[in-house]
């Protein structure tokens, strides 16, 4: 097991409908692969965290790397794990219409995602924060502040 | 027969003929193209006049003249249309007018000879326009090659220079009568020459364009860096190239600044890891992208092992979240970071560390710097002193008040013992004859004792300046001297600290007495912090219903258990959390001094979920004898 984290720019911005689609194909595609994790996407600037068995996370992102529909493609790390951190994967963004997404499965906004999980390392855990900024950006309301670990 | 075949030739030529008889120029004969040319019905036997025929107007005058004088003439591309908007298409004929002579030598008539030239003409209009255009597009080329700031060239397959542009002249300050191919090679620096020539000539063999640097002389002496680069002309893929077209860019500056760039980021690497000390550079988004090499004799860890916030796993654990919380607070806002952590060693052993950070922001976007300084040994040795003065300094206050107390404990039985001794004169009789002498002496004594005792209460009241007269407060003023006091407590436990005095913004009272009262509510507060979650205290000055004022100091920290007897919390030396350290005097004396101005502190507390102190002030008294 394994999971990668990495940032990336879309070429060219996202419609609520290419969203929706996108959230479909990956539940999907990682449910049936065994991928968990989270996607953050605002303005262009996609995050994501997923992890699962080692082979088909580095077939995932060879993948992802190649995806034409992004570019920029920036992998921050990519470290084995001894046990998962995310139950589900889930994709977190500002669509323009909020109205129909609140009920789609797998989807968040960013307001609402949670907190790391506390089975992350703190550094990891970190991570996750820094690349949640990087594409929300500071403005973004702050996640339920739990308590740290 | 032959006269037969003859006409028929004629009538079959594709070009017209006919001829005209007499001076009243009468057609005696017309062939088939002719015929088609005037498109005029019949026309033997009349005269040219009768005939409207495409004639430009001026050439009927010109056969007149021709069968006046004898002499022919040859009317090259004439456009032979009467219809103007047909003669747009461009139809030219060359017309040739020659004299039929009689026997005598008299001109008896003419021979027309109409040749279409269309083809030809329009081929020579062509050919003229495409000079035109030809001269206009060199005299383009030449202006811009020419203003260009580049050399332009042109080689042949020899190497040898067929055009260069007077750019190269000024540019290397040679006289225009040079000899190009000779003095060019020797214009550039010794040590580029040979590979430029070898390298131009591989190109040339092998039929491709180019594209390297050298120096070349200027016109100064000085040799400039330039890029040359040129593209073999291709016509057809089968023919190997006759000529090379290039320019020559001067780009020394470019070059000269590139290799500052590089000579100095490899430098400041170079400091960087020579620096005995954890350097690292992060981006805008603050993910780490280089460690020095120090940082990596230090973890015993890779830049690929520690990653972009690989740093947090070597503090120590107790200290990562907070770390990580404030680096997450720095790169949102851009603050400066700064912080002292205990780092892990290779060898697992943790030493103190002062970790800044700041954010540079030029051009390049916005990256941070940031370092980590060893400071252990100073750290373990400020400690030490830290504790030791924290230690003297609670003995110094513990004494005073300790002294305080006794003073006024022991003012009642002084006074007893006066009225004890007074009732003793009064009702028993003493047969000393120096009882006189000595009744005066316990007086005295007694009196002493008293003074003593003032005077010590009044001593100790000075030094802590408890006794000093009211003013008026600024209390979120003072709060915050006393929480810059206590910065240090508040930084390494991450608390929160909320101070509210809208209600009741002022307070006339003893400074030193509320600075201490603030002092020991807050200091509590921080150091008896659950140690489950970020500690929070909340500040909050407020006016009761009647009006008077008074301060909350509430905190979500480990409560207490309150005794059936209230007062029992504040008396000195009560220990409420005996596992942290303290001498049990601060609620005390917080009580003694509120007290002591007519004021009363009342405590609720849940244990595992905070306290609440609340104090009501009575303004403006002063301090009487605690």
């Amino acid at each position: 097991m394994k999971h990668i984290v990495y940032l990336s720019r879309a070429v060219r911005p996202l419609s609520d409908q290419d969203l929706q689609e996108l959230l479909a194909q990956c539940r999907r595609d990682n449910a049936r692969n065994g991928i968990t994790g989270i996607l953050f996407y605002s303005h262009g600037n996609i995050a994501q965290l997923f992890e699962g068995e080692d082979v088909v996370a580095e077939t995932l992102f060879d993948k992802i790397a190649q995806d034409g529909r992004h570019s920029h493609v920036q992998k921050l790390i990519d470290r084995p794990i001894s046990h998962r951190s995310f139950a589900d994967w889930h994709m977190a963004f500002h669509p323009i219409e909020p109205a129909g997404f609140e009920a789609l499965q797998g989807f968040l906004l960013p307001q609402h995602v949670p907190a790391p999980p506390e089975t992350l390392s703190i550094a990891d855990a970190t991570l996750v924060e820094l690349v949640r900024l990087a594409v929300f950006g500071p403005a973004a309301a702050a996640p339920d502040t739990a308590t740290p670990a | 027969m032959q006269e037969q075949h003859l006409q028929d030739i004629l009538r079959r030529l594709p070009a017209g003929v006919a001829t005209l008889e007499g001076p009243e120029l009468r057609y005696s004969f017309v062939n088939e193209a002719f015929a088609r040319l005037l498109n005029a019905g019949e026309l033997l036997g009349r005269t040219v006049a009768e005939v409207p025929g495409p004639w430009p107007a001026d050439l009927l005058g010109v056969m007149q003249q021709v069968y006046r004088t004898g002499l022919g003439h040859v009317a090259k591309a004439c456009p032979l249309c009467d219809d103007p908007t047909a003669r747009d298409e461009g139809v030219y004929y060359d017309v040739t007018l020659e004299p039929i002579c009689a026997a005598d030598g008299t001109v008896s008539g003419l021979l027309l000879f109409v040749v279409d030239v269309t083809v030809q003409e329009q081929a020579r209009q062509r050919t003229h326009e495409l000079a035109i255009e030809t001269r206009r597009l060199d005299a383009r080329l030449r202006v811009l090659s020419e203003t260009a700031p580049q050399i332009t060239f042109t080689i042949d397959a020899a190497g040898r220079c067929e055009y260069v542009s007077p750019q190269w002249y000024f540019f290397t300050g040679q006289p225009r009568t040079s000899d190009l191919n000779a003095i060019w090679p020797l214009l550039i620096h010794p040590d580029d020459r040979l590979r430029v020539l070898y390298q131009s000539e591989a190109a040339r063999n092998s039929g491709t364009g180019w594209s390297y640097e050298y120096r070349l002389r200027r016109h100064d002496g000085q040799y400039r860096w330039m890029l040359s680069r040129a593209l073999p002309e291709l016509h057809t893929a089968a023919t190997p190239p006759l000529h090379w077209h290039g320019a020559l860019t001067e780009i020394h500056d470019q070059r000269e600044l590139a290799e500052a760039l590089r000579r100095g980021e490899a430098e400041l690497r170079f400091l960087a890891d020579s620096i005995p000390e954890l350097i690292w550079t992060a981006s805008a988004e603050g993910f780490v992208e280089y460690y020095n090499q120090y940082t990596g004799d230090y973890s015993g860890l890779t830049t690929a092992e520690l990653g972009p916030t690989g740093w947090i796993n070597l503090l120590h654990p107790d200290e990562q979240a907070g770390a990580a919380r404030q680096w997450v607070h720095s790169v949102a806002t851009g603050e400066e970071y700064e912080g002292v952590f205990r780092m892990r060693r290779h060898d697992g052993r943790y030493r103190w560390h002062i970790i800044r950070a700041r954010q540079l922001t030029d051009g390049q976007g916005p990256r941070w710097f940031g370092a980590c300084t060893d400071v252990d040994d100073q750290h373990r040795l400020r400690q030490v002193l830290q504790t030791q003065y924290d230690e003297l300094a609670q003995a110094n206050r513990d004494l005073d008040t300790f002294v305080y107390t006794a003073s006024h404990d022991l003012k009642q039985p002084v006074l007893n013992l006066r009225g004890l001794f007074d009732e003793l004169r009064r009702t028993a009789t003493f047969h000393d004859p120096e009882k006189t002498q000595m009744l005066v002496m316990v007086d005295e004594a007694l009196t002493q004792l008293d003074l003593t005792l003032q005077e010590l209460a009044a001593t100790v009241r000075d030094q802590r300046g408890l006794s000093a007269p009211v003013e008026e407060l600024d209390v979120r003023h003072v709060a915050e001297e006393v929480l810059l006091g206590l910065r240090v407590q508040v930084q390494q436990s991450g608390a929160e600290i909320e101070l509210d005095t809208d209600e009741a913004p002022l307070l006339t009272y003893g400074r030193a007495n509320l600075r201490s009262v603030l002092h020991n509510l807050i200091s509590n507060a921080l150091k008896f912090a659950h140690p489950d979650r970020t500690p929070h205290v909340q500040i909050r000055s407020f006016r009761t219903a009647d009006g008077h004022p008074g301060l909350q100091v509430q905190d979500n920290g480990l409560g207490m258990v309150l005794p059936d007897e209230p007062a029992a919390v504040f008396q000195p030396f009560t220990r409420q959390h005996p596992h942290i350290g303290g001498s049990g005097v601060g609620l005390y004396l917080v009580q003694r001094i509120v007290s002591s101005r007519g004021g009363r502190l009342e405590v609720e507390s849940t244990v595992g979920e905070g306290t609440t102190f609340t104090i009501y002030w009575e303004e403006g008294t002063a301090a009487d004898h605690v």
